[in-house]
């Protein structure tokens, strides 16, 4: 059981800023994501609260006591690298046993607790296997037991599934999600997938180049994105984006204009330079009721049918507007020409088809405006 | 890893190959051991196979004291001079594999034109200094060399090694509450063993076959090594050839690189590290 507070801390590599002024607080028996592109800092972070890199900067505090300067072996946190790191010398049960016999405990103890653990991974079976003869997914639970034995103060998770194949990563993420809940340890969840943030985290951390942008429950992420990089980041299939501007009182879009309520008004009214609206697909409505909004015609350009939800892509003319410039690290797709392509998640009963041209409504509250400059979100107020 | 299919054919001309290797490798060794079976009389029969098995030449090579006291002098000398090179190499390969220092492609490079180096041209001199040292004819005076010559060797080979072991154990294991010698020694040893195997091996190989720096830096049983002993070794009469003894004395000295090679041969399976990362 732990709180970690983190102050200001920085981390430095000759020259390179790895993280930057982060401050923030992982509550007690939370899950805590931290997620982001590649490169953007959270193993980093991970590898500092954990104590295997030294703080450049600021302060790391676990139930009030600063821990800057203590000893990995001292923290009484598990680890769970995104390479698994098990002993590949050592059994399985040896691997699990390790840290126990690191700590002294006694024997009977130690064969206590690791047929406990085997028992909740379902490693029974492979106990005395070396890794050498496991499936990706059972080594994978090693490492999940190997910090499980030992009633860690916080589980510290590094990418922990990224290397299995998509169908045992949906399992095996359930399956952190039911033993976090049980264990009601805290635990800090590194991954560069948003899904996988989304889904499994009480509260996400939105990092990139070292700076975290927004910290909050999925749902705040997903409806109030405190910028471009984080609504584009979140959510799958992404947010839409199109090129803006404010003229008269009303936001103008290469599909239509809309009215905005006063404070947006205010607010869009102050901001100087050019402006990029982004609305999520699900929000757009296919077919014929009236909705308060924009209402536009677009040509169905390819049709992915899921069942529940129906994708339709569709390309939007920019007549005239300049191209949308999304940063790059979201690796969404840009412009292409003078079009933009935008998606629309609609009813199945819709029953849309490749070729046919249709109406969309777009509810104006749904809207977000972002600075195309700093990327900040306009429309949300700050908090 | 995949396992590659082979046709019929690429096995026969494979087998082939192989077999010519090792027939054209064998045959000195195989003539070796049968000259050194034959009678004294039938050393120069022309025939590959004695006619006679006899152990004659091998009772004669224990009786020699001189012999006996040569292999002490190799086994000894070869074992500290493994061990130091090893030691050191460790060492300086952990530095270089694990640590980001100005001039670590220059140490590799200094190490490498050390083992260049024609030890021939340095007798001369070594034997002047060792013997104003006082470390002619001692062990000390071989183990110097030794390690001066095989220090790169150990060094290559060890730094290899250690790039390939998965680092990140060192810190699950400082997470999973050990200190930084019992991560050592829980976890990087055992896998760090293999290549320090092979290492210790190499070395030794090196100073157990040594010829050069044996012929000269020694002059007498104090510490003069096998290979150096069995050049002084003398026909039974003024007028014999010691080739029956020659022999012997050979078969005996190689016998423990074949056996040790054998041994340990399990030991350097760089598959040991399977399964630490990734799938
Ligand atoms: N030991 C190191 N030395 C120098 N730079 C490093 C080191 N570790 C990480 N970095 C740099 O710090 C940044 C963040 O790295 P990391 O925390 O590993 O990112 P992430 O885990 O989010 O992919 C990267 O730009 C990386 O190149
Ligand atoms: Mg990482």
């Amino acid at each position: 059981m732990a709180e970690i507070e983190l102050d200001g801390v920085t981390k430095r590599f000759s020259g390179v800023t790895a993280l930057n002024r982060a401050s923030f607080t992982i509550r007690d028996g939370e899950l805590f994501i931290l997620v982001g592109p590649s490169g953007c800092g959270k193993s980093t972070l991970l590898n500092m609260i954990v104590g295997l890199e030294d703080v450049t900067e600021g302060e790391i505090r676990v139930d009030g006591e600063v821990v800057n300067d203590l000893d990995p072996k001292d923290r009484n946190m598990a680890m769970v690298f995104q390479s698994y790191a098990i002993y590949p010398h050592m059994t399985v049960r040896e691997n699990m046993a390790f840290p126990l016999e690191l700590a002294k405990a006694s024997k009977a103890e130690i064969d206590e607790r690791v047929s406990r653990a085997a028992k909740i991974l379902e490693l029974e079976e492979v106990l005395d296997r070396k890794p050498r003869a496991l499936s990706g997914g059972q080594r994978q639970r090693v490492a999940m037991g190997r910090a499980i034995v030992r009633k860690p103060k916080v589980f510290l998770l590094d990418e922990p599934l990224s290397n299995l194949d998509a169908k045992l990563r949906v399992q095996m993420r359930t399956e952190i999600l039911r033993l976090q809940r049980r264990l009601e340890t805290t635990m800090v969840y590194v991954t560069h997938d948003q899904t996988e943030a989304m889904t499994l985290g009480h509260r996400i951390a939105v990092l990139r180049k070292g700076e975290v942008l927004q910290i909050g429950t999925p749902r705040e992420l997903y409806e109030c994105p405190k910028n471009l990089f984080v609504a584009g980041f979140i959510g799958s299939p992404a947010m839409n984006f199109l090129p803006a501007r404010w003229e008269n009182g009303r936001l103008v879009l290469p599909v239509g204009s809309i009215a905005l309520s006063d404070e947006e008004g205010r607010r869009l009214g102050a901001a100087r330079g050019r402006l990029i609206a982004g609305f999520r697909p699900e929000h757009l409505q296919a077919g014929g009721e009236e909705q308060p909004g924009l209402r536009f015609e677009v040509q169905a350009e390819v049709v992915e049918w899921l069942g529940a939800d129906v994708f339709v892509y569709f390309d939007v003319a920019l007549r005239g507007f300049e191209e949308v410039e999304l940063p790059e690290d979201l690796g969404l797709q840009g412009d292409n020409g003078d079009h933009r392509s935008l998606l629309a998640r609609v009813d199945p009963s819709a029953g849309l088809r490749e070729g046919d041209t249709f109406e969309l409504g777009l509810d104006s509250q749904y809207v977000h405006v972002f600075d195309a400059e700093s990327g900040e979100n306009l429309s949300t107020a700050r908090d | 890893m995949s396992e590659k299919r082979e046709k019929p054919i690429e096995r026969v001309l494979w087998g082939a190959a192989s077999l010519l290797v090792v027939t054209y490798a064998l045959i000195p060794v195989a003539w070796m051991v049968s000259l050194s079976l034959k009678r004294s009389a039938d050393l120069g029969d022309d025939r590959f196979l004695p006619r006679v098995v006899s152990f004659e030449h091998y009772e004669a090579v224990f009786r020699d004291p001189q012999f006996s006291a040569a292999l002490r002098n190799s086994i000894g000398i070869g074992a500290i001079s493994s061990l130091a090179a090893v030691l050191l190499g460790m060492f300086a390969a952990y530095a270089i594999a694990r640590l980001d220092f100005p001039g670590r492609r220059l140490i590799l490079g200094a190490a490498l034109s050390i083992a260049m180096f024609p030890p021939v041209s340095i007798i001369g001199p070594l034997f002047n200094m060792w013997r104003t040292l006082g470390l002619y004819d001692t062990w000390l005076g071989l183990i110097l060399p030794y390690m001066t010559f095989t220090l790169p060797l150990a060094i290559w080979t060890l730094s290899a090694f250690f790039r390939e072991i998965p680092w990140e154990l060192e810190r699950a294991a400082r997470v999973d509450g050990a200190t930084p010698v019992q991560a050592f020694v829980h976890v990087i040893a055992p896998l760090a063993a293999p290549g320090v195997f092979t290492a210790a091996i190499l070395v030794f190989i090196f100073a157990w076959n040594d010829f050069l720096f044996a012929i000269s830096l020694t002059s007498t049983n104090d510490a003069r090594t096998a290979p150096a002993a069995i050049a002084f070794f003398t026909g039974s009469s003024r007028f014999e050839q010691p080739t029956g003894s020659i022999a012997a004395a050979s078969v005996v000295v190689t016998l423990p690189i074949i056996v040790i090679v054998l041994a340990f041969q399990r030991r350097i399976v760089s598959g040991l590290t399977a399964g630490a990362v990734k799938g």
